[in-house]
């Protein structure tokens, strides 16, 4: 069957099913550790900004969307100092495993995947957070094909 | 220890206290935080990680585990009858305060705060390290029952204490006592059907009782807030809940142990049971 999932998310979930569950926090630590990274770089221009507060997010989160003539997504991301280590963690996974997937792609991804990355024992009340970054990615790779069809129709 | 006319502040110390503790045999330090992962990317050397739900609570039914479980958890990280646990954690030591409030369920009665928590350690430039500690077994000889009776408050005892009008606080957000908010402000839904609160609950929100470097405000102000501003009395009998009992645990802290309150209760069932509850009388207002 063929997967629900970009290659590069592929690989990284098939990485993490295959660890054992302290190895698991070492590499989402490790993660968490490079969302800093993740952040745009100097000269960058992007297709799409959008920095916001939300209500269930216990920070700001800005995500920075550039799509390439051949449909190709490259997010970047910054990230408040309060967001949890499980949401910086997921923010390098995605920029990472969705770079290169197309705006319709990025939408029709589950979210089942989360459990499969971080565990179930880590995915619980309080640590509801790692499901918003992908959350806003939809979002943006919505609102830039909503402009996308608004541009077609003029 | 901070003395700032506090009823106990042999029970709250400072960073700096800490820092200079750190070898002392007879301390062990406990990181309790809402960021499950955090404890992983830095803790205070020494420190020994115990979690909110899965090393406190039970799995399979909503309530604590066993005085036998505790005292299995105790002796693990060395934690031993007599020895002298200091807390500390993010979020303004919510966990912190949850978790000495479960230690003192099973009558752990040896327990400190780090005032400030983990937020003021780090603010200040402190060492964290990434080493986990292993300290030898602690002899831990469990309590003959937990202290349910005396700290904790269930749904019947709560309803009971509305009807006779005794002091209830409730110290959520703003929002979520009005009943505008079903969830935490920053906080995604947690299942909770109405909102509202318990009817005759005073509003004082936990945070009322930090400053903005989340150590505790002085005696004298916090006496101002819970005394002048929500009419408590030294010597009420007073239960305080919020969503599932860490912010009120924190509440607790400050009412039992900087106020001196000797008959504080903290409602951990809180509004995800009340809110839930069916036939549980609600008020918005």
């Amino acid at each position: 069957m063929e997967s629900q999932y970009p290659e590069p998310l592929t690989r990284i979930i098939c990485l993490f099913e295959g660890l054992s569950d302290a190895e698991k926090r070492e590499s989402l630590i490790s993660y968490a550790d490079s969302a800093s990274k993740q952040a745009p770089r100097s000269g960058e221009t992007f297709d799409l900004e959008d920095i916001r507060k939300d209500e269930e997010c216990t920070d700001t989160v800005g995500v920075y969307l550039k799509i390439s003539p051949t449909r190709a997504c490259t997010f970047r991301i910054t990230l408040g100092p309060q967001v949890q280590t499980l949401t910086k963690a997921m923010t390098s996974i995605l920029c990472k495993g969705l770079d290169g997937a197309s705006p319709e792609q990025i939408l029709d991804i589950p979210a089942d995947f989360v459990p499969k990355i971080v565990g179930a024992d880590l995915v619980r009340q309080r640590s509801q957070t790692v499901y918003y970054i992908l959350t806003r990615m939809k979002s943006a790779s919505r609102v830039w094909l909503n402009r996308e069809r608004a541009a077609t129709h003029h | 220890m901070i003395d700032k006319n506090y009823a106990h502040p042999e029970v709250l110390v400072s960073t700096e206290w800490v820092a200079e503790h750190l070898a002392d045999p007879c301390l062990r330090l406990v990181e309790s935080n809402e960021d499950i992962l955090l404890y992983d990317t830095g803790h205070i050397q020494g420190a020994v990680h115990i979690d909110w739900r899965s090393d406190l609570q039970d799995q399979m039914i909503r309530d604590y585990i066993t005085p036998e479980k505790f005292a299995s958890l105790c002796e693990r990280h060395g934690i031993s009858n007599d020895t002298t646990v200091v807390f500390y954690g993010d979020k303004s030591n919510w966990w912190a305060c949850y978790a000495l409030w479960a230690f003192r369920l099973f009558g752990h009665t040896k327990v400190m705060v780090m005032d400030g928590g983990r937020e003021k350690w780090v603010a200040e430039g402190r060492h964290l390290t990434r080493a986990v500690p292993h300290f030898q077994s602690g002899t831990y000889l469990p309590a003959t029952h937990r202290k349910d009776d005396e700290i904790r408050a269930f749904f019947d005892q709560t309803l009971t204490h509305s009807k006779e009008n005794k002091p209830l606080i409730d110290v959520r957000s703003p929002g979520e006592f009005r009943g505008e908010l079903t969830h935490m402000p920053e906080y995604p839904q947690e299942g909770v059907l109405r909102g509202g609160h318990i009817p005759g609950a005073a509003s004082v929100p936990w945070k009322m009782a930090v400053n903005d470097d989340a150590t505790f405000k002085s005696a004298e102000d916090l006496r101002r807030i819970y005394e002048q501003e929500a009419g408590l009395r030294p010597g009420d009998d007073v239960i305080a809940y919020c969503r599932i009992g860490e912010r009120s645990s924190h509440t607790w802290f400050v009412l039992t142990y900087l106020l001196g309150y000797k008959n504080v209760r903290n409602y951990d069932g809180s509004w995800t049971e009340w809110g839930n509850r069916v036939g549980a009388p609600i008020e918005r207002n």
